[in-house]
């Protein structure tokens, strides 16, 4: 054993042999669960699919690290990184290893022995630098507000109840600039204190901490944990599944004995629509839904965005759904540093999409939502893709 | 050039440069199976063939460079045979589609790397079914692995073994021209491949059970069968611990309900206890654990008749007092009750992976074997006795079941699905390695007939002196026909060459028996 040399598996040394490697995370197809499993390695099915490309053989990789068999190397990071560590592998798992721990852990190992992916290293720059990973100056997050017709309070300075934590994506993606837009709107129609951080807002790390910038991560994290405290805000929602899952999970350290807490805009508003009894338009579209990996496996958020959905709209579920859901592929820094992977696993959940009629494709991530509309103008689909949060404000 | 880089290079313009590798982190990613004994083993090519004509070229080019080959199916191996130190490791799980399901004669073709999972849930949706569904790791075990090794499985009460459903197989042989064949029926060019025998001997049986030694089947025509549609539970204990009394009643089973039974399973007294143990949501009461719990599976086409066999075997078991009717709910609070049962793929396929590894970090060192149903009382009391004398030979701490279950056959015949378990460390391999071997070697000379034979447990049985020197000479006279260059799997069996002769490699072993022990 190597004891010592691998910092950030040390930390996970406890179960670091316990995969038996049965190799259930390769594909695992499964009628009987509900709902059934078709296939669980998106990386695998697109890929040349060797043992690294799914999770036994990165458990391995890192059982061979562990036992000093084994160097961290580019090429080795070149296959860890072609996973959007969607964790559908962790789910499948008889002896329920949270392998996405392990691969972010590894990538964190590869990182600091210099064998990062370079694409990544100018992101997590930008992040650092700009507070942003999009190498954009910050105060742009500031321009999707000039789009409304109303003034939105600036946390810090006006007190609120909750804090609207719009990301990265959403503020400075034009593509997807709709989502903070039509999010902001719900909140005002439906009367919620809230207020924004807009050039002031800090990217939540996610990029860092999957693609195993730890340093980048933490201080971020730090910087966000200080932030939020300052403010005073006790409620944080947000409408990206990347922001949520970090802030929701990878912030547990930072923001411990805040009081804080974090909600997906869905959870947020479908029970503020509930508490007020109001109903929504239904808009007469056939849609279906696709569940984000940071919102979906890795915190379980499946019901309310089928249930505001299932009230404006008629819902044909697609085969792979919920913690059988495949991931559109762009996460865990595969879009930025694999786009040809990305788009080939998005175009997969696009043809599952196509096959349920549906005429649109609904989901509640702006990462996701970008590269899916990438792939379905790459396939050349008929499919339109809207985040839940347009068509609630046409509903409402 | 070496003859390594030169084979590569050649493999590299059969397959494309995506499929074929050398990299160091790729051989330590595919150098284990499911076992804590062998110590890592690396290839020095790993390759994924996409066609029959592939794999036939692969082995071509083997035979050019006299480097050998061990074929690789879902990576599952529970007994060291799907990885090699040195060599080309062959993963088949590209080869992994479904390429007829005949629904009017009741018979598919599928690519020997699909998995049981993929292949049932595609069949069940349809009305069909394979009957057997695969070994314990079926949702990435694949049919060539089943095919391999003689896999029981989920079904195997009623069904048998997954050898005998197969009807012929395609196989690429290891000689220097990597001849391809058909066997079963398809050997007649003309035929479609309906049926295993006719034509010519049963040479099908031939790639049953080897282990991956004497081809590298590619794809498999099975028999199917229509799936009963009603299916139930129900769960058994006996009122005072008894094999004896286990025998009885599966010979009754067996007499007396026949196939309305698709799974008569037996979980012995201590591995209920080690169940409660697990318990997900312990019950503040747990209830006198008197004996071993059967776990039986019923099927029918007509609800009538699954009603009347629920019935008949509710008499059976509960006649004079023998057993109770049981709830693993009594256990463990997560468990549903059995008028809830519903078949499903992950009972059938995660219930043996959770006794793999009991104790985080450790591995089950598996001991497979079948007796005859009349011989599970004995061969309890024979492990124990093994057990009992050897205990300090044993890995630290190593936990030893005679059967984490009992698995009826159909044919008086059954399955102690058992081992022992080990740390997975370097320290602890030899010794785990050590005993396994010896525990095999015991098991084969009281009649157990391993399947899932591996590189340790076929070794063990070539130790144990099983084979007689007619079978040993004849075994190794096929195997040379079709791999005259001795490459394909060749630690298997000890036959590493084809000088030595098998008896060679006999281990004695020092009695464990108590004189005048008849057993």
């Amino acid at each position: 054993m190597i004891e010592g040399k691998y910092k950030h598996l040390g930390e996970l040394k406890k179960n670091i042999l316990q995969c038996i490697s049965c190799g259930d995370c390769r594909e695992a197809t499964d009628y009987t669960m509900i709902p059934p499993k078709w296939g669980v390695c998106v990386a695998r099915e697109h890929t040349p699919g060797f043992e690294p490309f799914f999770g036994r053989g990165k458990l391995q990789i890192i059982r061979s690290l562990w036992q000093g068999r084994l160097e961290l190397s580019k090429d080795l990071a070149d296959v860890i990184f072609q996973c959007p560590t969607c964790g559908a592998c962790a789910k499948i798992c008889a002896y329920g290893i949270n392998s996405v721990e392990y691969y972010e852990a590894l990538r964190a190992e590869l990182v600091e022995a210099g064998c990062g992916i370079e694409s990544h290293q100018a992101m997590n720059h930008s992040l650092l630098a700009k507070l942003n990973p999009y190498d954009q100056d910050n105060a742009r997050k500031n321009e999707w507000m000039n789009k409304l017709d109303f003034k939105i309070k600036r946390a810090g300075e006006q007190p609120a109840e909750v804090l609207y934590f719009a990301g990265c994506t959403a503020a400075l993606s034009p593509e997807v600039q709709v989502v903070a837009i039509k999010t902001a709107r719900a909140f005002h129609k439906l009367g919620v204190d809230f207020a924004v951080l807009g050039g002031q807002e800090i990217c939540c790390g996610s990029v860092a901490k999957r693609t195993g910038e730890a340093r980048v991560f933490q201080a971020t994290a730090e910087k966000n944990a200080a932030l939020f405290k300052k403010i005073g805000i006790k409620t944080i929602v947000t409408s990206c599944a990347g922001c949520y899952r970090t802030l929701k999970i990878d912030y547990k350290n930072v923001l411990e004995g805040s009081g804080i807490e974090v909600l997906h805009t869905v959870e947020f508003l479908e029970k503020l629509i509930n508490i007020k009894g109001i109903q929504l338009k239904n808009l007469g579209l056939h849609v279906t839904y696709h569940d984000p990996c940071h919102a979906g496996r890795h915190i379980g958020l499946y019901e309310p965005p089928r249930a505001l959905l299932s009230r404006m709209a008629r819902i044909t579920e697609m085969k792979t759904i919920k913690d059988s859901a495949k991931c559109c592929g762009a996460g865990g820094g595969v879009k930025k540093a694999f786009p040809k992977l990305a788009l080939e696993i998005g175009k997969g959940r696009i043809q599952e999409a196509e096959e349920t009629g549906a005429d649109y494709i609904v989901t509640i991530c702006p990462f996701c939502e970008r590269n899916l509309a990438d792939a379905i103008k790459e396939k050349g689909s008929a499919m339109k893709i809207k985040d839940l949060l347009e068509l609630l404000d046409e509903a409402l | 050039m070496t003859d390594i880089k030169q084979a590569l290079g050649e493999i590299e313009a059969v397959v494309g440069p995506e499929y074929v590798t050398d990299k160091d982190f790729m051989k330590a990613a595919y150098s284990r199976n499911v076992d804590p004994a062998f110590p890592d083993r690396w290839a020095d090519i790993i390759v994924r063939p996409g066609t029959t004509e592939e794999v036939s070229a692969i082995v071509r080019i083997a035979n050019k460079y006299k480097i050998i080959m061990v074929p690789r199916g879902g990576g599952a191996d529970l007994v060291g045979g799907s990885a090699t130190k040195g060599g080309i490791l062959i993963d088949l799980t590209r080869m992994n589609h479904i390429l007829e399901v005949n629904k009017d004669d009741f018979y598919c073709i599928v690519e020997c790397g699909i998995t049981w999972g993929a292949l049932v849930s595609d069949l069940h949706p349809k009305g069909l079914t394979t009957g057997v569904l695969g070994p314990g790791s079926g949702y990435s075990a694949t049919i060539g692995g089943g095919l391999s090794n003689s896999t029981a499985g989920y079904g195997s009460t009623k069904y048998g073994l997954v050898p005998d459903i197969c009807l012929g197989v395609e196989v690429v042989l290891p000689d220097p021209e990597g001849t391809i064949l058909r066997t079963g029926v398809a050997a007649n060019k003309y035929a479609k491949p309906f049926a295993r025998y006719g034509v010519a001997p049963d040479f099908t049986g031939l790639f049953m059970g080897d282990v991956g030694t004497m081809g590298i089947k590619t794809k498999a025509f099975l028999r199917l069968a229509p799936n009963p549609p009603y299916k139930a539970g129900r769960y058994y204990i006996l009122n005072k611990n008894d094999y004896g009394k286990v025998f009885e009643l599966i010979k009754e089973l067996r007499s007396k309900v026949g196939d309305g039974l698709s799974d008569v399973i037996v979980v012995p007294q201590p591995v209920v206890q080690i169940q409660a143990g697990m318990a997900k949501a312990k019950p503040p009461k747990r209830p006198r654990l008197t004996g071993s719990v059967f776990l039986l599976a019923f099927e029918a086409f007509d609800e009538r008749i699954l009603e009347i066999n629920i019935k008949q075997v509710e008499e059976i078991m509960t006649r004079d007092g023998v057993c109770r009717p049981f709830e693993f709910q009594e256990i463990d609070l997560a468990e549903p009750l059995t008028k809830d049962w519903r078949f499903t793929l992950e009972y059938a396929y995660h219930y043996f992976n959770r006794f793999i590894s009991i104790v985080p970090d450790t591995i089950s060192c598996t001991t497979c074997h079948k007796i005859p149903i009349s011989f599970i009382k004995d061969g309890e009391r024979m492990s124990h006795a093994f057990d009992a004398k050897f205990r300090t030979e044993f890995p630290d701490k190593s936990l030893s079941l005679f059967a984490t279950v009992i698995y009826a056959l159909p044919n008086g015949n059954c399955v102690f699905v058992g081992g022992f378990n080990s740390f997975n460390t370097e320290a602890q391999q030899p010794v785990a390695m050590k005993m396994w071997h010896k525990k095999v070697r015991a098991q084969a000379r009281y009649g157990g007939a391993h399947y899932w034979l591996g590189e340790s447990i076929s070794q063990s049985i070539v130790e144990a002196g099983a084979y007689t020197p007619e079978f040993a000479a004849f075994f190794k006279n096929m195997k040379k026909v079709v791999d005259p260059n001795c490459l394909l799997s060749p630690n298997k069996f000890h036959v590493h060459n084809y000088d030595e002769i098998m008896s060679k490699y006999e281990e004695k072993d020092e009695p464990y028996l108590e004189a005048g022990d008849k057993s």
